[in-house]
């Protein structure tokens, strides 16, 4: 029997920082602000050293009027890092 | 630098200016074994935690004084995970220690090294519990 392999690695990539500039150049206080996460939490999502839960996620979709799929982004193939 | 990070450091700060001076003392042999409940060191210990406690009030009050809207932001997913983590992974030191302390010290140990190795791994699960909050924060930023 073989063994289970070892999911690939991959990696989540986002667009919230061109996002945000469509959206007259709102900052990430404010983004955070309107989904009641700090901005912090924002720059470290934006620069995918933290993933988001999919509540926050889909609240920054919300915010932006767009679907999931056009804020985060999987790429299989891509090296990941571990992200909490 | 997040509000909750430097909470961390500064209970880093406060732990390490409390207890570093006080197991560098107790291991000096400052307080030689007297009968207990020895009140030499009940009053080291005291003051100690009273120099502590007064860190961390006056570190808490000048962090929050430079950062008044911040620390009215309750902690959010992130700040939250990153509890979580940090406090787990200490919950596991803090277990180890007291299985060391409370089931394998009476044996060999009596009084005030049993207190004072408890003590310890407290702050041993402390000193882990916020420096990997820390590090999280660090790795994250």
């Amino acid at each position: 029997m073989m063994a289970p392999s070892a999911p690939n690695t991959g990696s989540i990539s986002n667009r919230i920082r061109t996002l945000r500039f469509h959206h007259g150049e709102m900052s990430q206080a404010e983004l955070g602000e309107r989904i009641g996460l700090t901005r912090q939490t924002i720059a470290a999502i934006e620069a995918g050293k933290y993933s988001p839960t999919l509540e926050a996620a889909f609240r920054i979709a919300d915010v932006f009027n767009v679907q999931l799929g056009e804020v985060f982004q999987w790429d299989a193939n891509a090296s990941g890092r571990s992200q909490t | 630098m997040p509000y909750r990070e430097k909470i961390a450091w500064l209970s880093l700060t406060a732990m390490a200016l409390a207890y570093i001076p006080y197991f560098t003392i107790i291991n000096a042999g400052y307080f030689p074994p007297r009968p207990m409940p020895d009140l030499h060191q009940i009053g080291f210990l005291g003051a100690v935690s009273v120099a502590r406690v007064l860190l961390l009030g006056i570190g808490y009050l000048l962090i929050r004084h430079g950062s008044p809207q911040e620390a009215s932001i309750p902690p959010d997913e992130r700040d939250r995970a990153i509890e979580s983590r940090s406090v787990g992974a200490a919950y596991y030191v803090l277990m180890a220690g007291m299985i060391l302390v409370g089931c394998f010290m009476p044996f060999s140990s009596t009084g005030w090294a049993i207190v004072n190795a408890t003590i310890f791994m407290i702050v041993v699960a402390e000193v882990v519990r916020y420096g990997l909050a820390v590090y999280n924060y660090r790795r994250q930023a």
